[in-house]
């Protein structure tokens, strides 16, 4: 699993791409807080590289979600490919975190 | 294992009346300072008296030729009477052939004649410092050993609370069974008689594994087996569960569950899904569908939340299989997953005819798929067969 990010429009981009499980679950977590800043920009995770993610992935997302919550910002999800999407729908993720189809829609939805 | 503290007790062994004045002449400031303290014996046969009666001697410094018996015979008695201590041979300048021998038979390092006293003290030192470690390790494997233990504990009372007996009805029968992939688990299921001849099915999945994941899933249990048996419909015991686990709930962690009760009289399945996989129903003709979501979400994360729920009427004969996604995750050496697609083609012209049979079937198709590959969650899995009045 590997993360990258950037600043666009007021916001962090970080792309993950690989496998998120509970081997490197902690890792994630880790790397998406130091992705964050002291100035509590919101957040998209681009998951257009993602093959897997587990339940301990999928409770770092929300854990991240909160920690970006306490400093008044936000975190979408993009680019979901088939299975992740699935994992999605059926946890019901994409009830508690928006999921968009880019990241510029998730950006502009944001409202940043 | 207790730990070794100064002073720290040297044995010297030599049959020379010679040497004990001279090592409490040359060591007395480390005596005095409190760091060693030298005990003496004259011959090997002393020597083992003195390790049994003392059990706070950690080194032994040993001359090689002594009468009775001497310092090579020696070597191989003292692991018999304390296997932790760390012996010193003391042999003629010179001597490689002995010192050899001596090597072999466990000494952990050799100082030669006449003693440079300087030179030994930073062989007791070498020796005592590599024995502290060792001594470390091993408390640290006993520590290992002792939570190795907890967890087998906890391992089996996590298993005590799984059914291991299923109900047997008129109309229907149930089989069932969790393997986690470590000690303790994050899955559970569960199988309950309700009132009006009712029956309540569960099966859950808790975010990550381990103990964390453990204690959870026994409160998620607790929680779910007292809304079952008070509440009844499968939509208001999701919504409950979900509010009382997202009290206090830091750390995120949350568990999808699907909840079903089955009435036989009218072989209805009323289930709520709270983000589990969805069930799977198996026909007597070993047809197979995915039943629907009923788009709920895990529950821990958000309070408040409504639950929908489904009903639908089974067939005599049906099998309706409850699942983790250990079952439809597990993987292959090629890294490749079980799939939705292999378990609704599992029974394909076939004509599956006990839950029990087409549980084990399940659970023993994706253990042939993993081949060798490592376990990396827990495989839980739960068949009810529904069956008519006159069966």
């Amino acid at each position: 699993m590997e993360l990258t990010s950037e600043n666009a429009n007021g916001a962090v981009i970080v792309k993950a791409v690989g496998r998120v499980d509970g081997a490197n679950a902690r890792d994630f977590h880790e790397g998406l807080e130091s992705s964050i800043g002291a100035d509590g920009k919101s957040m998209v995770l681009d998951f257009a590289g993602l093959s897997y993610i587990s339940s301990a992935g999928l409770r770092v997302v929300l854990l991240v979600a909160k920690s970006l919550q306490q400093r008044n910002a936000k975190l979408a999800v993009c680019s979901l490919t088939e299975s992740i999407r699935e994992v999605f729908e059926i946890s019901g993720f994409d009830k508690i975190v928006p999921v968009y189809a880019n990241s510029s829609e998730a950006v502009s939805g944001l409202e940043i | 294992m207790t730990d070794i503290q100064p002073p720290y007790k040297i044995l010297v062994v030599d049959d020379e009346p010679d040497l004990q004045p001279l090592v409490q002449q040359r060591m007395r400031r480390y005596v005095r300072s409190g760091r060693y303290q030298f005990v003496f014996a004259h011959n090997g046969v002393e020597a083992l008296q003195c390790l049994r009666e003392d059990e706070e001697i950690v080194i032994v410094l040993s001359d090689i030729n002594m009468p009775k018996m001497d310092g090579l015979a020696l070597l191989d008695q003292i692991p018999k009477v304390n296997p932790n201590i760390r012996s010193v041979i003391i042999s003629a300048y010179g001597d490689m052939k002995n010192i050899r021998t001596a090597m072999n038979r466990g000494a952990f390092d050799f100082v030669t004649k006449p003693v440079d006293f300087d030179d030994l003290k930073l062989t007791i030192d070498r020796t005592l410092q590599q024995l502290l470690e060792w001594r470390d390790a091993l408390g640290a494997r006993d520590r290992l050993v002792a939570l190795q233990n907890e967890l087998n504990v906890a391992s089996q009372m996590q298993q005590s609370i799984l059914p291991k007996r299923f109900p047997k009805g008129a109309g229907y029968e149930v089989y069932a069974s969790m393997k986690p992939a470590r000690s303790v688990g994050g899955d559970f299921f569960d199988v309950m008689r309700l009132e009006g001849g009712l029956l309540g099915l569960a099966v859950a999945d808790v975010s990550d594994k381990g103990v964390p994941a453990a204690l959870f899933m026994m409160s998620s249990r607790t929680l779910l087996k007292g809304a079952a048996i008070g509440l009844g419909k499968p939509s208001e015991v999701l919504g409950e569960v979900n509010n009382l686990l997202c009290e206090d709930n830091e750390t995120a962690m949350f568990v999808t569950l699907i909840y079903a009760v089955y009435d036989p009289s009218t072989r209805m399945l009323t289930f709520a899904n709270g983000g589990h996989n969805p069930p799977v129903l198996v026909d007597a003709e070993g047809n197979t569908k995915r039943l629907p979501l009923t788009g709920g979400v895990a529950l821990g994360l958000v309070p408040d939340l409504e639950y929908a729920q489904t009903s639908i009427t089974l067939s005599p004969g049906d099998h309706v299989v409850l699942y983790t996604d250990g079952v439809t995750e597990a993987m292959n050496e090629d890294e490749e997953e079980y799939g939705m697609a292999r378990l609704e083609g599992l029974f394909a012209q076939s004509t599956p005819s006990s839950a029990r049979e087409v549980n084990e079937k399940v659970v023993g198709s994706v253990m042939e798929f993993a081949g060798d590959a490592a376990q990396s969650d827990d495989i839980t899995c739960m068949t009810m067969r529904a069956k008519g009045h006159d069966h």
